[in-house]
């Protein structure tokens, strides 16, 4: 009766902890307390300092080397009377009203182009986005509207609050992206909307309100690099949510899937980049997106590019593409990944080589794709057990930090179970061949240590792997193993935890594959 | 004494918890009858001291309230704030302090009464705000209302607070709980705490925005006292977020707490930070101050646990910075004061040192830049405090912090032969060398010592700790460590050679070492170590010790001794081991506590180790080895319970236990046993205190008398003699907690005597049939087991003055609760079984009647299996056509209807190897011999029938049964704080078997199966073929090879004649309990 107790139970975790959870596990928390981290350092917000037409970056030139000399409060009264420039330039009427006030324009924007002196609020108390928002209004020149777009991009790029003043503006900086506009405004304007998207969930949801959506991903389309470029990271910082219904609406914009499969294709990494960041966003938030990209060679296409790359910036957001994509269903990773196809190999072999790389992010992220995948079919878990993957795992959960050890645990743990038969009523089966392989190469004791840090998470990670060694292992090899792993004090600990269901494993476990004879039963 | 409630089979019992060490103190006041004063200080002390068992306020009141039964209750349609209420409740809380027991009981019934009415949580609120009424009412009343709201706030409780009540509650207590006075403050900010378990946040959006700016008003005031009260209840706020996984929802949850509270939380730390340092010189602010920002730390601990939230990644530096203040910097106004002070200021470097702990597990990456400067911090005020008595806390968490960067991927900061010298030498050594606090607790708290030094309760002692720290650092330089440990373990041994009465305690420091850094192994029997050599050692360093012949000199080495032999005994060879019982045998003697618990410990282990033969594991130790020292060992061991404080010595009487279990069990060895059990029975009687004693003491009374009696039966009129006034007395001064325990043992008793059972057992029949009792569901499954024995072995005396009508109204009582429905059964299957059907026709309406109510309204997969089971039952004893009329008669055709709707689809999920047979050859007898059946109408239903016997007889238990959600047990049906169900594993019941006669369902089923077909030729095989699936028509055709093969040996079958018949499954009842 008790070991029918047991074995349920263990069966009922590990299904949840190995196999459907698991699944679950490869979306991202819906709800995100901590900062995303690296991704927010280089992308959130930028500033403009080069400006896309050649004959302004002479000028910028020219005007930065001077700049370097001048003392700060020269350049605060710089500042100040550049704002007062412009607002005698768009007062007064005459012949060189429009070369005055690009000029004045060019001044402040050269002011407001430096990151480290705080221009921008003093820019602000002066005025500036009155004056910037008039000299946008449709009819005037090119250089005139570049530049007044410029100047609020970099006004964008600073403090939440100076971002936040950018709103009277937005309508226009919209309206710039359409056909009306010429390409390279609809560009600035699309960066300073960047900018303001990156800010805050408020601000998307005004931009998104105000018609941002359709003009950005419609830039998209272009050919051109830098349109391409500026545009999916505008859109990225447009959809990235918490709510889904940006993504989703995106997907849906004619061409914008063919769009992103072909920039994908092409050479440029910078441009290949930035779109696999708007797919890292699509996946992650929209099912929607997921159905459709899925339809698509999207895979494949992500899976070349990973093959051919080698930096930490273009690695990651194709990692992460890929890891999202499979976080559908186990049906759609089955599919897709076929595990006779080429792909399947070479995807495994791009994330060995992230496993092996020293950026620990990379590492981190490989792991928890191949967690996706190690949750797939016998075959998906017999290719990563047969690849050189699973050395380098089972060194990582020895020797790496303890968030790379989690996701490493993952993997190992999911590779060894089955997913559930369907005669056998959902019970999942073990996977024998992987998990002596594991044992043997010594990973019960990563699993223990895990077991024993506070994260509960972890904890209970260690716990089904334990359950499965103790289960799993051949003739009850696996009791010995938990036992010389010092496995038997790390489940005492939980004895007496808070966490339900932490306690009644551990004690059931140690009740069932340790207790002691209690002695009334023998005889 | 009540026993604390544990959840059966799943959690250890709560009862093992160290804490409850001291629980028998509060119980004794009322023999004690103190002065009110000391009353109600005894009471508050000892809940205070309970504050982490969660049940234990209800406990307390409950039981006080259990005790008043027959006064008016005040009743009120609702309660109304006015003074006539706050007089009624004033006087009552204070009467409930009261030493006589009349006005106590009248009061608590009183206040259990009026806790029903609406309103009353909501004016016992109000009298802890009243400042005219006496303090200690107050505090009184504070308590009640926690347990008030603990009880009944949860809207899925038995009588739930109206929610308009709740909101007035909630507008209330937070004013209420900051102008309190401390006492009571603690009380209403645990209630707060129970509150929010359920409501906050989402359902008291106010709480937080209220406590901030609570926080931020007290701070700006210097209102330290509310500044604590306020920190404390946010404290038991975030709590949860350290115990429950990732999801969602709490992740919601703590977005919401750390949008409204992680930025004031920082400004607080760095307020209470400045005006700690303006408070340098006042002691009494510099107190309150310090534990202030011991509980901001807290805070922080509970909002960082689950995630690096945002906010604390970008003010790292900030956090940091203070958090290695309190690391380094001292505060002599306090420190020099005394321990008090310094253990204050300790707890709040203890809270730094979680916090950075965590930091380190889990946060690496962000923790890396300031790891060396915090390694450093913690090493210097480690040596410091390793130096120093006590400082407990402080030193455990400190090593924590080290043993964490040691198993991290910096362990190389530890890689130097310097660092790991000092490592074990100032740190190590001085923390695993005893103190005086070991010295103290050795002699004043022998239960408690055990506790940690044996049973691993000593996770957070340094002792215990110290060795963590050499394992975490040994997995990545296992040698180098393993040589220092040796080294030092020589060297404490040089020094005791020196002068061993001086340098005893380097003895022990060696022995604690040897043990502790050892591994544990499967059984808990035993542990293995590479420090030494495990048979040279006990050779020379333990056995000298267990030789010496003063049984209570250097009583903490002989302990340690003991110990030792203990944890390795599965080493030690059985000749060395034999040659030492003698020796363990006589410190049972010992005067001191301690070590004739170890002694007998080290003598049940022993009995307990098993070898393994390679065929199978056999007892190491048997009645061959004892029982030369029988007489002796049992002297000891009654002896042993004669000595102060260990009356009731949990130890003792297990190995009391253990050895009746293994001891061949003359008449000469029963008659002294029963006796001095039967003394220990009747002293525990008076007053039951410890559980497990009284569950061992138990059981060891079911033990003897179980193998006395099977050696000779004569003995049982002995046994009865002693035992039986013990029992008697039991039942009439209701010593309620250990019916279930008399109730077992009358059972055995019953089991013992051959018919006729002798007329002073039919007493005790008919006052099993007071329904009183059956109300209490601790005693049902004993009652159970008991009524079972009545009606195996007097079914006759059952139709004898309406007793039947009376078991059976029993049967109904249990069989409506999905709870107690398997009982029910238990009751039902021997009436069906032992009686004749002319007797039992008459009822079996009445009894079919609540059955398929039953089925038709609440069914339960268990209730369909059990009634399979006994229509199986009925089928086999009184004949397919009795049990189809009897059911038809309920309701026409109502027979086809069970069957096709119930009994096949749940046939397959019958567990149990009784089980199975009975209702395997019960259904194939259907199958074969109902001539309803055979009906060519009545194909599909036969065909099916089939498919689920096939299925039953050709797929093993775990691949037929699907996993069911646990039901919970009865303690929860019914509410409520009793005594629980514990089984008796000597008291038990073996099972019978109903059909002796078929050794094997297969062989029957199939035999009857090709005797219809031969009748039938031709006519089966397309329903077969339509109604089975394709799996079992291939199981089919197995099951007739299979049956082929074994032919020939064995005639078909035979006709059963009555036997008995249990279920015999207790085992759910059964709390599960892994004593070490």
């Amino acid at each position: 009766m008790i070991s029918a107790d047991c074995h349920d139970y263990g069966f009922y975790v590990l299904h949840d902890g190995f196999g459907n959870a698991a699944v679950q596990r490869r979306r991202h928390h819906a709800v995100s307390v901590a900062k995303e981290r690296r991704e927010a350092m280089f992308r959130t917000k930028r500033l403009c300092t080069e400006g896309f037409s050649n004959d302004m970056d002479v000028h910028v030139a020219i005007n930065g080397d001077m700049m370097i000399e001048e003392e700060p409060s020269v350049l605060e009264a710089q500042t100040s009377s550049a704002v007062e420039e412009l607002k005698l330039a768009i007062a007064s009427k005459g012949i060189d009203t429009v070369q005055k006030k690009v000029n004045a324009l060019r001044e402040l924007r050269r002011l407001l182009s430096r990151s480290d002196f705080p221009f921008v609020e003093i820019a602000l108390k002066s005025g500036a986005i009155p004056l910037l928002s008039q000299c946008l209004s449709f009819g005037s020149q090119d250089e005139q509207l570049l530049e007044a777009a410029w100047c609020l991009t970099n006004i964008a790029a600073g403090k939440p609050e100076e971002t936040k003043s950018l709103v009277p503006t937005l309508p226009l900086l919209i309206a710039h992206l359409g056909d009306k506009s010429s390409l390279s405004v609809g560009e600035q304007c699309a960066w300073a909307l960047g900018n303001v998207g990156g800010e805050s969930e408020e601000l998307r949801d005004l931009l998104l309100s105000q018609g941002a959506l359709i003009p950005l991903a419609r830039m998209m389309l272009q050919d051109k690099g830098t349109t391409v470029i500026t545009a999916s990271w505008a859109l990225s910082n447009l959809i990235k949510g918490p709510h889904s219904e940006a993504a989703t609406e995106l997907i849906k914009i004619d061409g914008v899937v063919d769009a992103i499969l072909h920039h994908l294709k092409k050479s440029d990494v910078e441009l290949a980049t930035e779109v696999a960041w708007v797919v890292v966003y699509l996946s992650a938030l929209s099912d929607v997106a997921i159905d459709v990209l899925m339809k698509t060679e999207i895979v494949q296409v992500l899976v070349d590019r990973l093959a051919a790359s080698n930096t930490l910036q273009s690695l990651i957001p194709l990692l992460r593409s890929l890891g999202n994509l499979m976080a559908g269903d186990a049906y759609t990773t089955n599919i897709l990944l076929d595990p006779s196809h080429e792909t399947t190999d070479s995807i495994i072999r791009s994330l060995s080589k992230c496993l092996k790389s020293e950026h620990r992010f990379l590492k981190k992220e490989a792991t928890w794709v191949l967690s996706n995948i190690a949750a797939g079919s016998v075959t998906h878990k017999q290719l990563i057990c047969k690849s050189e993957a699973v050395s380098l795992l089972l060194k990582l959960l020895i020797n790496s930090p303890f968030d790379i050890k989690k996701e490493v645990a993952y993997v190992l743990g999911n590779s060894c179970v089955a997913p559930p038969k369907e005669e056998s009523g959902g019970v999942p089966s073990l996977l024998l061949d992987h998990l002596i392989l594991f044992v043997r190469n010594g990973c019960l004791s990563g699993f223990i240590d895990l077991l024993k840090s506070s994260d509960l998470e972890a904890a209970r990670l260690g716990l089904h792997f334990i359950e499965v060694v103790l289960r799993g292992m051949p003739n009850g090899e696996g009791q010995k193993l938990v036992e010389r792993a010092d496995g038997i004090d790390a489940m005492e600990r939980f004895q007496f935890h808070e966490n339900d269901e932490l306690r009644m494993m551990a004690n059931l476990l140690l009740d069932n594959y340790f207790g002691e004879t209690y002695g009334f039963d023998d005889e | 004494m009540i026993q604390i409630l544990s959840v059966v089979g799943l959690t250890k019992p709560i009862f093992l918890h160290p804490s409850l060490a001291p629980l028998p103190s509060s119980f004794q006041i009322r023999t004690h009858a103190p002065s009110p004063t000391s009353f109600s200080l005894l009471l508050i002390h000892s809940l205070q001291r309970f504050k982490s068992i969660v049940s234990f306020y209800a406990v307390c009141f409950n039981h006080i309230l259990l005790i008043a039964r027959h006064l008016n209750p005040v009743k009120t349609l609702e309660m109304e704030w006015n003074q006539q209420t706050l007089q009624f409740l004033s006087q009552s809380f204070l009467d409930t302090l009261s030493p006589h027991p009349e006005p106590r009981r009248r009061a608590e019934k009183n206040l259990s009464d009026a806790a029903d009415t609406p309103n009353y949580g909501l004016a016992v609120l109000r009298l802890v705000a009243e400042p005219s009424v006496d303090e200690q009412i107050r505090q009184c009343a504070a308590v009640n209302f926690k347990n008030h709201l603990k009880t009944r706030w949860v809207p899925s409780s038995a009588n739930p607070i109206p929610d308009g009540e709740k909101e007035q509650i909630k507008t209330l207590i937070v004013p209420l709980m900051l102008s309190a006075t401390s006492r009571i403050q603690a009380q209403l900010s645990e209630a707060l705490a129970v509150i929010g378990n359920h409501d906050f946040p989402k359902l008291w959006p106010a709480l937080l925005p209220e406590l901030r700016s609570s926080l931020e008003t007290a701070i700006n005031a210097n209102d330290f006292a509310s500044l604590n009260g306020i920190l404390a209840t946010v404290n038991s706020l975030f709590k949860k977020f350290r115990y429950q996984f990732k999801s969602d929802p709490i992740l919601l949850d703590l977005k919401y707490c750390l949008d409204n509270f992680a930025a004031p939380l920082l400004s607080t730390v760095e307020s209470i930070s400045g005006k700690i340092n303006e408070a340098a010189g006042s002691a009494a602010t510099l107190r309150q101050l310090i534990e202030a920002q011991r509980l901001c730390f807290r805070i922080f601990y509970s909002l960082n646990f689950l995630d690096l939230p945002e906010f604390f990644e970008d003010t790292a530096d900030k956090w940091m910075n203070e958090f290695k203040n309190y690391l380094t910097v001292r505060y002599p106004a306090l420190e020099d004061a005394g321990a008090e002070g310094v253990s204050l200021v300790d707890e709040l470097r203890a809270a730094v040192c979680e916090n950075i702990s965590h930091y380190m597990e889990k946060e690496e990456e962000l923790f890396q830049k300031y790891l060396k400067g915090f390694v450093e911090a913690v090493w210097s005020l480690l040596v410091i405090a390793s130096a120093s008595p006590s400082r407990e806390r402080l030193t455990v968490t400190a090593i924590k912090f080290l043993t964490i960067v040691s198993t991290s991927v910096h362990h190389a900061l530890f890689a130097g032969d310097e660092i790991l010298q000092q490592i074990t030498q100032s740190i190590v050594i001085p923390n695993v060398m005893l103190r005086d606090e070991d010295e103290e607790l050795f002699e004043m708290n022998y239960v408690e010592f055990i506790r940690r030094d044996m049973e691993g309760s000593d996770l957070d002692t340094r002792r215990r700790i110290a060795c963590e720290l050499l394992k975490g650092i040994a997995g990545n330089y296992k040698e180098k460590i393993t040589e220092r440990v040796s080294t030092q373990i020589h060297n404490c041994l040089a020094l005791f050679a020196e002068n061993p009465s001086a340098n005893w305690k380097y003895k022990d420091c060696a022995i604690y070492l040897v043990v502790s850094l050892a591994t544990k192994k499967a059984g808990g029997a035993s542990i293995s170590t590479d420090l030494v050599d495990v048979e040279s050692f006990f050779r020379s360093v333990i056995v000298p010790e267990l030789q010496g012949q003063d049984v209570n000199a250097f009583p903490m080495l002989k302990a340690g001794a003991l110990k030792f032999f203990t944890m390795f005994r599965v080493l030690i060879p059985k000749a060395v081991a034999m040659a030492l019982l003698g020796d363990v045998v006589r410190f049972l003697s010992s005067d001191v506590n301690v070590v004739h618990s170890y002694a007998a410990s080290c003598i049940e282990k022993l009995l307990l180790v098993k070898d393994n033969n390679g065929v199978q594991s056999q007892a190491r130790y048997t009645s061959v080895d004892i029982n030369p020292v029988l007489p002796v060992l049992m002297t000891n061991l009654f002896g042993a319970l004669e000595k102060p404080e260990s009356e009731e010595n949990q130890y003792m009487m297990r190995c009391i236990m253990r050895v009746l279990q293994i001891a061949d069990i003359s008449p000469e060895v029963a008659s002294p046993c029963i006796t001095g059990l039967t003394t220990v029975l009747n002293r525990v009687c008076e007053n039951p205190k410890n559980p497990v004693f009284n569950h061992c003491l138990f059981e060891a009374v079911a033990t003897l008398v179980r193998r006395a009696c099977e050696r000779n039966p004569s003995l049982v009129p002995a046994f009865e003699t002693c035992l039986l006034p013990s029992l008697q007395m039991i039942l009439a001064k209701e010593v309620t907690e250990f019916f279930p325990y008399a109730f077992q043992l009358l059972a055995q008793l019953v089991d013992l005597n051959r018919p006729p059972v002798p007329p002073h057992y039919m007493q005790i029949f008919d006052i099993l049939l007071t329904p009183d009792l059956w109300k209490k569901s601790a005693n049902v499954p004993a009652l159970v087991r008991l009524l079972q024995s009545f009606l195996q072995q007097a079914p006759n005396e059952l139709n004898r003055e309406g007793r039947l009508r009376l078991v059976l109204g029993i049967f109904n009582k249990l069989v409506s609760s999905p709870s107690t429905e398997e009982q029910g059964f238990h009751i039902l299957n021997p009436i069906i079984e032992n009686l004749g059907y002319d007797v039992m026709a008459e009822y079996m309406n009445h009894i079919w009647a609540s059955l398929f109510t039953r089925l038709q309204n609440n069914k339960t997969a268990r209730l369909v299996r059990c009634l399979i089971i006994f229509m199986s039952l009925f089928l086999v004893k009184h004949g397919i056509q009795t049990l189809v009329d009897s059911i038809n008669s309920v309701q026409t055709n109502l027979f086809h209807a069970i069957l096709g709707q119930f009994w096949i689809p749940t046939l397959k999920t019958i567990t149990g190897h009784t089980e199975v047979k009975l209702s395997a050859v019960a259904s194939t007898k259907l199958l074969c011999e109902s001539a309803s059946l055979l009906d060519p109408a009545a194909e599909e239903l036969w065909g099916k029938l089939l498919d689920g016997i096939v299925t039953l007889l050709s797929l093993p238990e775990e691949e037929r049964v699907e996993d069911e959600p646990e039901v919970p047990d009865f303690g929860e049906a019914t509410g409520g704080y009793q005594a629980t169900f514990v089984r008796l594993h000597n008291a038990g019941k073996k099972e019978e078997d109903p059909l002796k006669e078929i050794q094997d369902p297969k062989h029957f089923s199939v035999a009857l199966l090709a005797n219809l077909s031969s009748q039938f030729r031709g006519r089966f095989p397309p329903v077969i073929t339509r109604y089975l699936s394709p799996a079992n028509q291939a199981a089919l055709v197995q099951l007739c090879r299979y049956v082929q093969v074994k032919k020939g040996r064995e005639g078909y079958y035979k006709l059963w004649s009555g036997v008995k018949w249990s279920l015999g499954h207790t085992d759910s009842f059964e709390v599960k309990s892994t004593f070490w």
